[in-house]
């Protein structure tokens, strides 16, 4: 086995490398070395699949990397059923998406150079799951934030593009600078960072130093998948091509958080303290993101709300220690908002790049593919049933009913039928009624190649059958089963209440109210565009502005920041530091005097400050 | 080999290159000077080999003024690399534009010998006149352009305050002396441990340290180094940003852990607050900078507060990791000012952000290396930068020194903006300012090759290295 | 005797420095600067070091100091640094700061007199009388200072070098 894991990251490094080095000249065919790379890392995924399937797990390193005294760290690799699950996803998912590129960036002049990023995001990912200490899960974390900054910013021309890239990052580093703390806090608590080791004595860690480093990770994974308060990077990243918007920042990257924080479930649960604030947030992000979809009137903004939303469904789960149901909502979310946004960027494709939801409508008759997908896929989302959404979602719903607290449990239900609300309100808008678009887009509008509808079709099935590994049963559902050596099953316990049953269906009438609602305001009557997306009264014009987080943000952080570089630049450095030796000012008018009275003044200046340094050095030490 | 000329072997193959480049001068050909550079790179790289061959002994000679060591023999691989990246760059630059000549070859040969002294000196004296051999050579090499009125301005300031901090340094020994009766490193450490020590060897020290200060531009005599990297050829601000800097860290680090270890609380106080200072100010005024070459001077200035935050921690852990660090910050140093040099064109300097703009499209592989450089310099990984970072900061809270090595952390958060400042306007922006058209040439671009390689290696693997350097620093700490 | 000989000798040398950098006309501070190197000269003397005060006198007072009259003479003939000091509050800084310099190292002078110890002054070693004597000083240089000998003429050499470089490029 140990060769074949090695494999899975290579193949895509080496496909990086192609087509970063001959991207000039492989240029247009740039998708003859990405996709087979993926490809073939996808069958061996698959492979290490049925091993572990079988009860194998890895456990390996590939070269010793970092020694320094007692700190010594490998490159290692860690196979077990999350790992291999996840593996699944990020390849297969990957490798559709790779498909529907090929389609979707066909005639852009940065062909190839897409593809590059594309494929090191997925090598950069790969070692990211695969990882089996915490200083190579850092590394790999930042690698995913890079080539997510890259993606964003693909179209560097235009200039949200480039702004949201930069706001990405800066909000990442945020949350990253927090990660590398509790990375360094752990590594000073414990001395050292293998996975296996590090839980093995989880114990010998006080709860109060489990806390810290717990909450720190946690602000990581808050950076990462977009959570209370760090989560505005993501519906500006909707900048980026929309193939990068399903991969990334839907399907894979932004469930690293997800992965990380039940990766390390023993030291969240050996605080307490950190998993109660990781459900509540979650729970908090679900309901609050979920609001603010209902306004929006950008296809993809919308699908990026969504995703905050249905991450903080998963952070719940996490939270409240279901860690199945979290990481197979992760699984079917991946499906299904994969299929969501392709859908959305094949809507977008048809109408030469048109994103806003008042300029569309009744293209299902043109789209027939586009359109099935699509319900297909808003159905997993809402939560109805048969589809995987379902399942995975009222998993998660029963395990904070019967472990967490009620407010939480109920904060979700409300987020349920929101987010059937507003999906439908995305389906009715963009493929019923009478289209709103202009005449000459409207005669334009045509069904996207094979090379885009098949991936749909593919991942609209995965989202119809999905669900079955989820269908709970005497001995918990397969899923938790699988993954049972990772996350031990929970005993059950019954804490009274609701049965599991009428929390089934409850949370069905919850979905399905939504989509009623939907329905009677978007299709019961002709729909106005001059009405949508206008501010109709205070709670309306507070949920379209995003709650005014990023005004607020804005005002708080950004611009006193900005102010205080300008400050230290102009008053700081040019007043103060040089004024102390030169009087205040004097240096700015002895710009505007000739070159020589200038450089004399300078040396002076500079003698000055070494005789300084000298009397400060030789006061220091002989006052000790 | 005779035993008595062995430890300065490479030092010799280095002085001898330099003399025969004095006679070759004068025969022919005469209109190129070319042949005369490709025979200081022979003398570096064969210096560089006498090195490996030497790697493990330990000797003295000439009355214990010169050691051998792998303390001083991990700074000749350092400064011989600096070097020869230095002479490759400079045969691509110098012809360009039009200063080649045999003296400069000589120069960069003379200085790189002081340099290397100063990792072998082990008398006090003769780190002075080490020095003072690389400094002399360094303030005529800074001056080399005569069309450029900055040029001989800068290098005359350089001068002018080498000069005021050698005077600082030579007080500094005089008192030493005063205290302890000799100026030999060892003798010195056994007057000093003997008895309690009094302020005078202090005193001395810290004079010693203002001296040091200047070489390797800590704050506050660091103000130097952004008008002398502007005004001096971009070849020679390589060399000065990273061969001078390393071989004044090899004779500080020389002379505090193997000398002055009875006040080891003494200086690692101080150097707490310098390291902070120099970090501090220089990456805050790097941001300012919208001059490439002067931002990357405060940038090296903040880096040097980085390598002293790992002279405080001490041990084989710090005093290794800055070992490391300095070979990371050759290989990475020299590729960025590589990377600008080979951008300058004739008598037109790409030297502003602006005229990085675009960059990305109209020499894509240039902007790839330089952005990795820059990535470097940031402490990302997987580039050396990171691994050097890492050790010198984990050191740090290793020796318990905690809010430094968070300090450290915030000031590389801080360089981070105005390191990916250039690479933003390198894959983001539209092509301005002025146009260049470079072609390197294949020794630009082996310079750039070996550079690279350097921070990819160190920083996949830095484990092999980090192990030499720490069994380096180990004679020192005995 | 010799105390009254170097009270006098050190308040002249003192009064010389001082006079050759507060003399505004630049060939007076060359004349001062001799008087003030041939003190040290006779305090090498009075010190048992007739090597180099020999050697002060040829070399600085003389030769040296030829060179900075001639160079003074060429450059500036006769001319009166004149105008407003540019960096006024540069001087009225530098004075605090000396003087503050100047009291710390008093300090530890003072302190390493009576404190004993590494440093202390008693501590001075012995080095004999005639320490500065010709014999002397040729062993040293010869024998354990050879190597530092040696790398000063290379230190030479490189200043030649650069001087010549620097030269030939002004002529060009």
């Amino acid at each position: 086995m140990s060769n074949i894991v090695w494999l899975i990251p290579l193949f895509p490094l080496l496909g990086t490398l192609l087509n970063a080095l001959f991207g000039r000249w492989i240029d247009r065919k740039a998708h003859w070395v990405a996709v087979p790379a993926l490809g073939c890392s996808f069958l061996l995924s698959c492979a290490v699949f049925l091993k572990v399937w079988q009860g194998e797990t890895f456990t390996g390193d590939l070269f010793p990397w970092i020694q320094a005294g007692s700190f010594r760290t490998s490159v290692t690799a860690l196979v077990d059923p999350l790992s291999a699950v996840m593996l699944l996803v990020v390849t297969g998912v990957g490798f559709l998406i790779h498909v529907y590129s090929v389609g979707y960036m066909h005639g852009d002049p940065g062909y190839a150079r897409f593809f590059t990023y594309l494929n090191f995001f997925v090598f950069s990912m790969v070692m990211l799951v695969l990882a089996g200490n915490f200083l190579v899960l850092y590394v790999f974390w930042e690698a995913v934030g890079l080539c997510s900054y890259l993606l964003i910013g693909f179209w560097y021309t235009r200039r949200s593009a480039a702004d949201a890239g930069k706001k990405a990052f800066i909000v990442n580093r945020v949350g990253d600078f927090g990660f590398g703390l509790g990375v360094m806090y752990l590594w000073v608590a414990l001395g050292t960072l293998d996975y296996g080791e590090v839980f093995a004595r989880i114990g010998a860690l006080s709860p109060t130093t489990a806390t810290v480093i717990a909450l720190l990770l946690f602000m990581g994974a808050c950076g990462k998948s977009a959570q209370l308060p760090l989560h505005t990077w993501l519906p500006d990243a909707m900048e980026g091509p929309t193939p990068v918007s399903a991969l990334i920042h839907a399907a894979t990257m932004v469930t690293a958080g997800v992965y990380m924080v039940a990766r390390s479930h023993a030291l969240f649960e050996r605080s307490g303290v950190a998993l109660d604030v990781v459900a509540w947030v979650g729970g908090i992000t679900a309901l609050f993101a979920a609001t603010i979809a209902l306004a929006q009137t950008d296809i993809k903004r919308v699908l990026a709300y969504s995703t905050i939303s249905q991450l903080g469904y998963m952070f719940a789960g996490v939270g409240v220690g279901a860690y199945a149901a979290a990481i197979f909502h992760l699984v079917t979310h991946a499906f299904f908002k994969a299929l969501l946004f392709l859908g959305a960027g094949s809507v977008i494709h048809a109408q030469a790049g048109e994103q806003d939801l008042r300029k569309m409508g009744g293209l299902a008759p043109r789209m027939m593919a586009t359109t099935v997908t699509f319900l297909v896929g808003a159905a997993g989302l809402a939560g109805l049933p048969p589809f995987a959404g379902f399942f995975s979602k009222d998993e998660i719903l029963a395990s904070s009913y019967h472990r967490g607290p009620l407010a939480l449990w109920a904060l979700l239900l409300i987020g349920a039928f929101l987010t059937a609300v507003y999906v439908f309100r995305v389906v009715f808008l963009a493929f019923f009624g009478a289209p709103r678009m202009p005449k000459e887009v409207a005669q334009h509008v045509h069904e996207s190649p094979l090379v885009m509808t098949v991936p749909l079709g593919v991942l609209a099935l995965l989202t119809a059958v999905a669900g079955a590994v989820g269908i709970p049963s005497a001995h918990g559902m397969a899923f938790a089963r699988f993954v049972s050596p990772v996350f031990p099953l929970p005993e059950g316990v019954d804490h009274g209440g609701l049965s599991a049953y009428a929390l089934l269906v409850l949370s069905v009438v919850a979905a399905t109210a939504g989509v009623l609602l939907a329905w009677l305001v978007y299709r019961g009557r002709p729909v106005r565009a001059e009405a949508i997306g206008r501010p109709r009264n205070r709670l309306h014009a507070l949920v379209l502005n995003k709650y005014y987080v990023d005004e607020l943000y804005d005002a708080v952080f950004v611009r006193p920041t900005l102010r205080a570089a300008g400050f230290c630049a102009r008053t700081l450095d040019l007043g103060v530091v040089d004024g102390a030796v030169n009087g205040v000012g004097r240096l700015v008018v002895g710009w505007a005097r000739s070159m020589r009275a200038l450089q004399t003044g300078y040396v002076m200046n500079y003698a000055m400050a070494t005789l300084a340094g000298a009397v400060a050095i030789v006061g220091f030490l002989l006052w000790r | 080999m005779d035993a008595a000329v062995r430890p300065v072997a490479p030092l010799l193959v280095v002085a001898g290159t330099a003399f025969l480049l004095l006679v070759l001068d004068l025969l022919p050909p005469r209109g190129t000077k070319r042949h005369l550079g490709v025979v200081a790179l022979a003398g570096v790289v064969a210096a560089l080999l006498v090195t490996v061959v030497l790697w493990g002994r330990e000797a003295r000679a000439f009355s214990g003024m010169v050691v051998l060591d792998g303390f001083a023999l991990f700074f000749d691989v350092v400064i011989c690399y600096a070097a020869a990246l230095v002479l490759l760059l400079s045969m691509d630059y110098c012809g360009r534009h039009g200063i080649e000549s045999g003296e400069y070859y000589v120069l960069v040969l003379f200085s790189t010998l002081g340099m290397m002294l100063m990792a072998h000196a082990a008398d006090l004296i003769l780190i002075f006149l080490a020095l003072e051999l690389m400094s002399l050579s360094l303030y005529v090499l800074a001056g080399f352009f005569r069309w450029r009125l900055t040029g001989g301005e800068s290098a005359m300031k350089y001068f002018l305050l080498g000069a005021f901090a050698s005077g600082f340094f030579v007080y500094g020994v005089a008192l030493i002396y005063g205290a302890t009766g000799s100026t030999a490193l060892e003798r010195i450490a056994a007057a000093a441990g003997a008895r309690p020590p009094g302020p005078l060897l202090v005193v001395g020290l810290g004079l010693l340290l203002v001296g040091f200060g200047f070489k390797i531009s800590s704050v506050p005599f660091h103000m130097w180094a952004p008008d002398v990297y502007e005004g001096a050829p971009t070849s020679v601000a390589a060399l000065i940003a990273t061969g001078s800097k390393a071989a004044g860290f090899a004779a500080l680090l020389r002379v505090l852990l193997s000398t002055f270890k009875v006040v080891q609380p003494d200086w690692t106080a101080l150097l707490w607050g310098v390291a902070v200072l120099t970090m501090t100010v220089g990456n805050v005024v790097a941001i300012a900078q919208s001059n490439v070459k002067r931002m990357l001077a405060y940038s090296s200035v903040a880096h040097v507060g980085y390598v002293l935050v790992g002279v405080v921690a001490g041990g084989a852990l710090g005093a290794g990791g800055v070992l490391f660090y300095l070979l990371v910050y050759t290989f990475t140093t020299v590729g960025a000012f590589g990377v600008i040099l080979l951008l300058e064109r004739g008598r037109q300097e790409a030297v502003n952000l602006d005229d990085y703009g675009g960059l990305a499209e109209s020499h894509p592989v240039l902007a790839l290396v330089l952005a990795l450089f820059l990535l470097s310099l940031t402490g990302m990984p997987p580039t050396a930068g990171f691994a050097g970072k890492f050790y010198l900061f984990g050191a740090a809270v290793r020796s318990g020194y905690i809010w430094l090595a968070v300090i450290a952390v915030l000031n590389s958060a801080v360089a981070a903006y105005y390191y990916l400042r250039v690479i933003v306007y390198m894959y983001m922006r539209d092509r301005e300012g002025v146009p260049t058209g470079a072609v390197p040439s294949f020794a630009g671009r082996l310079a750039l090759g070996i550079a690279l390689w350097g921070v990819l290696q160190l920083g996949v693997m830095p484990a092999p290295v980090l192990n030499l350097a720490q069994a380096a620093v180990a004679p020192l700490l005995r | 005797m010799a105390l009254g000989v170097f009270l006098i000798v050190a308040i002249v040398a003192v009064a010389s420095a001082l006079a050759l950098v507060l003399r505004r006309n630049p060939i007076h501070g060359a004349l001062f600067l001799v008087v003030n190197l041939g003190c040290v000269a006779v305090l090498y003397l009075l010190l048992g070091a007739e090597f180099l005060a020999l050697a002060q006198v040829i070399i600085y007072a003389g030769a040296i100091m030829v060179l900075f009259v001639f160079a003074i003479m060429v450059l500036i003939p006769g001319k009166e640094e004149t105008g407003p000091d540019p960096l006024r509050s540069q001087r009225l800084m530098a004075v605090p700061l000396g003087l503050f310099l100047l009291l710390e190292i008093a300090l530890v002078l003072w302190g390493s007199r009576s404190g004993g110890g590494v440093g202390g002054a008693a501590s001075l070693p012995q080095v004999g009388v005639r320490a500065g004597g010709i014999e002397s000083v040729g062993r040293l240089l010869l024998g354990d200072y050879l190597f530092a000998f040696e790398v000063t003429s290379i230190l030479l050499l490189a200043a030649l070098v650069g001087v010549l470089t620097l030269a030939k490029r002004k002529s060009e």
